[in-house]
């Protein structure tokens, strides 16, 4: 039932790691700022997601201490935030001391020491500063104050009450909760030892407290369970077989207690809450940057390019009659080696599907205690590998699905032993490459299965009739199976972008398999790697188009300073001063075969070299730089020079990404196509 | 053993293909055009995430064009591995056809549709023509090179 910590130490550390560093950069960068008076919106959010990510992880792995010191330096920077970005000068050297005490925390976890307590006094000034930031003088002590009546409170330790404290101080509710003992009780297997077995999966039982005195079933002893947790008085109660049983908050409610992670997450400085775990893995053997591997990408394919001019150049030779024979064998050898090539460099963006995987177990660990579930991860992926790109992408999803299992498709134990299912449900993940090009996933469970006619009625349409159709139902955006959303999933993305990311982002499919009572099954089909470019997104009569970055270079094109030379054709190309030298300018328009309604070229240019020589293609509008999944035309009907692919960029509708070399090239009223398909030789 | 046809129409000409041959119907709204393309390929769509070309049957079919209504439909054929969207005015019937019903086109229909209907139908007073969906959406590169 446990999972074994010791397993997730190792990723802990490196994560946690690598947070710390940034964020003493981070730091530093904000003392500067304070003493500048500038202020630095940015950096304050970025530290505070640094912050958020290691207390998220902390309280994974259990490490209170540091979730405390955390906690109360997010909690300052929320303030700064606030403020517009800027964090007091005084309130970076207990920060410091803040970053100091986890290092310390984290170099004690990594060497197998005790991890010691958190310093009071340093929380209490990480506190104070959290008080002046919100204008009122900061409270000595502690935030909230436990509420404890004397004959319990007497019982209670001081490292009891500290341990409480930073559970409150975690997001947690620190409750008490009162168990009856009866032999009616006991005659139905409920005793304080089998108590403490439920409770305990579903909160951390601070300490057991019998106390003497009348009961409501007229016994005279009654045990007090301090708790902290996240689950909810009904299903705690549930577990302890209902009144009379009690459960009580022991927080002192006249001081406001304190703000639940939940609400943090909720307000605008809040990163992603899946942001723990999605952030993405990084690889503990070498880290080289993408963007080098799609230089090496770059280069290949240049190399692809000139060797089927070569091969051009040879089956010319051929013809007229030249003895080609050994230069032919070359060639082939050639293109064989450029074959394996691309393969290797595609390989090193690969990463293991485990590898990616590797923190839903601290995930569900967490659902386990914020939905009181009994649930068991399954995995079972062997060695299967995605492109690092694919990956990433992909993360978000799986996260969500297996958040919707344990919270939406898992019964509660109680649920389960009554429709004769083990107390302890499964979240199984699975994974085989289906192709060389595609990998098969799925995410099942052996929870109740989707309830077809409740969600059709929640939409307002007929049941679906098939499995497909109650998958798209699903995925329609703002659609929820629950009537109030969880706490856990409430928050989180529905469905639709699940099959964005999978589908529409990917070009993978989605489907479902779901049984009423058995469980449900999620299959998605991803591609193996998928082509990433960094693209300028621009507008070009009235309509949107992306060029890769890397193609070309920007300039701002000035109608008057435009010189037209004399043109035997209508419209001929005008030339524009770049670096002091005139490029032919040719509106975009033009080779795009569309009517612009304009006089004249657009306003900016793109400059590419073609065959050498820089030429201008003018459009109308930049709309902006970004990442594409680009997508390459399989059909022979739509392979045009020009056009390396289309995306999406997020409107459903195809934007074509356009590769402006051969585009000019191909259209440049020369009746020679130069264009070269890049999968000719290496595909 | 009769099969079911999609039926639609183009330019009030009803056309019949294969329901096995067809993924799925989309209405449209509008289509990516692609420079470069042949005349009659309408653009892209995007169909359950995979970007397809659309043949716009009236250019296909030598038809004047016409503005495209709400009834306007893509339907979207599976030709081996390729998906191609045929633009059709309209596509709202499946109707069972049996091989008995089905007739050779006459020669003339055949060498002026350039091969594009396979047979022809007759059911009740209506005359419905099988279209050769390879055909049509063709096997033409997109540039002669």
């Amino acid at each position: 039932m446990s999972v074994d910590l010791a397993d997730f130490l190792p990723a802990y550390l490196t994560e946690v790691e690598e947070l710390l560093s940034a964020a003493n950069a981070q730091l530093l960068a904000l003392e500067t700022a304070a003493r500048q008076r500038s202020a630095s919106p940015r950096t304050v959010r970025e530290l505070f997601r640094a912050l958020h990510t290691i207390k998220g992880l902390s309280a994974m792995v259990d490490v209170e201490p540091i979730v405390s010191i955390a906690h109360w330096m997010e909690t300052a920077l929320r303030h700064a935030d606030q403020a517009g970005g800027r964090l007091p000068e005084a309130s970076v050297e207990p920060m410091m001391e803040g970053l100091r005490a986890i290092e310390q925390r984290v170099r004690q976890l990594a060497t197998g020491a005790h991890v010691s307590e958190a310093p009071r006094e340093l929380l209490e000034r990480l506190e104070a500063l959290e008080g002046t930031g919100r204008g009122h003088p900061g409270q000595q002590g502690t935030s909230a104050m436990l509420q404890l009546e004397p004959a319990l409170a007497t019982k209670l330790s001081a490292s009891d009450q500290e341990q409480l404290l930073a559970g409150i101080a975690s997001g947690r509710r620190a409750l008490r909760m009162d168990y009856v003992p009866s032999a009616e009780r006991a005659a139905q297997g409920l005793t304080i030892n089998t108590v403490r077995e439920r409770v305990g999966h579903l909160a951390e039982i601070v300490k057991v407290v019998p106390m003497a005195g009348a009961t409501p079933g007229g016994g005279n002893l009654t045990f007090a369970l301090l708790l902290l947790t996240g689950a909810e008085d009904s299903v705690l109660l549930e577990a302890v077989g209902g009144p009379p049983a009690t459960v009580q908050s022991i927080v002192e409610p006249s001081l406001p207690e304190t703000t639940p992670i939940s609400d943090l997450l909720a307000e605008p400085l809040a990163p992603n809450e899946e942001g723990a775990v999605v952030e993405p893995r990084r690889s503990n053997v070498l880290r080289v940057e993408v963007t080098r591997l799609d230089d090496a990408l770059e280069r290949l394919a240049a190399l692809v390019v000139s060797r089927s001019k070569l091969a051009r150049a040879v089956k010319e030779l051929t013809d007229a009659g030249v003895q080609t024979r050994e230069l032919v064998q070359v060639l082939h050898e050639n293109a064989r080696q450029l074959r394996d090539l691309r393969a290797s460099i595609l390989h090193l963006r690969m990463v293991r599907v485990r590898d990616v995987l590797d923190r839903l177990p601290l995930l569900i660990r967490g659902l386990r205690r914020s939905t009181g579930k009994l649930v068991r991860l399954e995995l079972d992926v062997g060695e299967a590998e995605l492109d690092k790109a694919v990956a990433d992408r992909l993360l978000p999803a799986i996260v969500h699905l297996v958040r919707n299992a344990v919270d939406h498709a898992l019964e509660s134990p109680q649920e389960r032993r009554a429709a004769g299912k083990p107390e302890e449900g499964v979240v199984r993940l699975a994974c085989h490459a289906r192709s060389s090009a595609r990998l098969e996933l799925t995410v099942s469970d052996d929870g109740r299965g989707v309830d077809a006619a409740a969600a059709a009625a929640r939409a307002g349409v007929p049941v679906p009739a098939s499995s497909t159709e109650l998958l798209e139902l699903l995925c329609r955006p703002g659609l929820s199976t629950r009537v109030s959303a969880s706490a856990t999933s409430g928050r989180g993305m529905g469905m639709d972008i699940v099959k964005r990311i999978t589908v529409d982002q990917l070009g993978g499919e989605l489907s479902l398999d779901t049984k009423p009572g058995q469980g449900t099954t999620f299959s998605l089909g991803v591609p193996l790697t998928i082509t990433i470019v960094d693209a300028f997104v621009f507008e070009c009569a009235a309509l949107r188009y992306a060029v890769a970055v890397s193609a070309v270079e920007i300039i701002e094109v000035d109608a008057a300073s435009l010189v037209r030379p004399p043109s035997l054709a209508n419209g001929g190309v005008a030339l524009v001063e770049r670096r002091g030298q005139a490029v032919p300018l040719v509106p975009l328009e033009r080779l795009l075969q569309r009517e612009s309604g304009r006089e004249g070229p657009g306003p900016k240019a793109f400059v590419v070299r073609q065959r050498g020589t820089p030429v201008a293609f003018a459009v109308d509008k930049l709309l902006g730089q970004q990442e594409i999944v680009l997508r390459t035309l399989e059909d022979p009907l739509v392979q045009v020079p020009g056009v390396a692919g289309a995306t999406d960029l997020g409107d459903g509708q195809p934007t074509l990404v356009l590769d402006l070399p051969s585009l000019g090239a191909a259209r440049s009223g020369a009746s020679r196509m130069e264009y070269v398909p890049q999968k000719g030789g290496v595909a | 053993m009769s099969t079911l046809h999609v039926v639609f129409k183009v330019a009030g000409a009803e056309y019949a293909i294969p329901a096995s041959e067809v993924m799925q119907m989309e209405s449209f709204t509008s289509a990516t055009p692609v420079p470069g393309a042949p005349t009659h390929v309408a653009g892209l769509m995007q169909v359950r995430g995979r970007v397809v070309p659309v043949v716009d049957a009236r250019a296909r079919f030598g038809l004047p064009p016409v503005d495209r209504t709400l009834d306007s439909r893509v339907v979207v054929g599976q030709l081996g591995s390729r998906t191609v969207g045929l633009l059709v005015d309209s596509a709202r019937e499946v109707m069972k056809l049996a091989p008995e019903q089905l007739q050779p086109p006459p020669p003339m229909v055949a060498e002026q549709a350039q091969g594009f209907v396979k047979a022809v139908a007759q059911v009740g007073p209506r005359l419905v023509m099988l279209i050769d969906f390879s055909r049509v959406i063709g096997e033409e590169k997109a540039h002669g090179g």
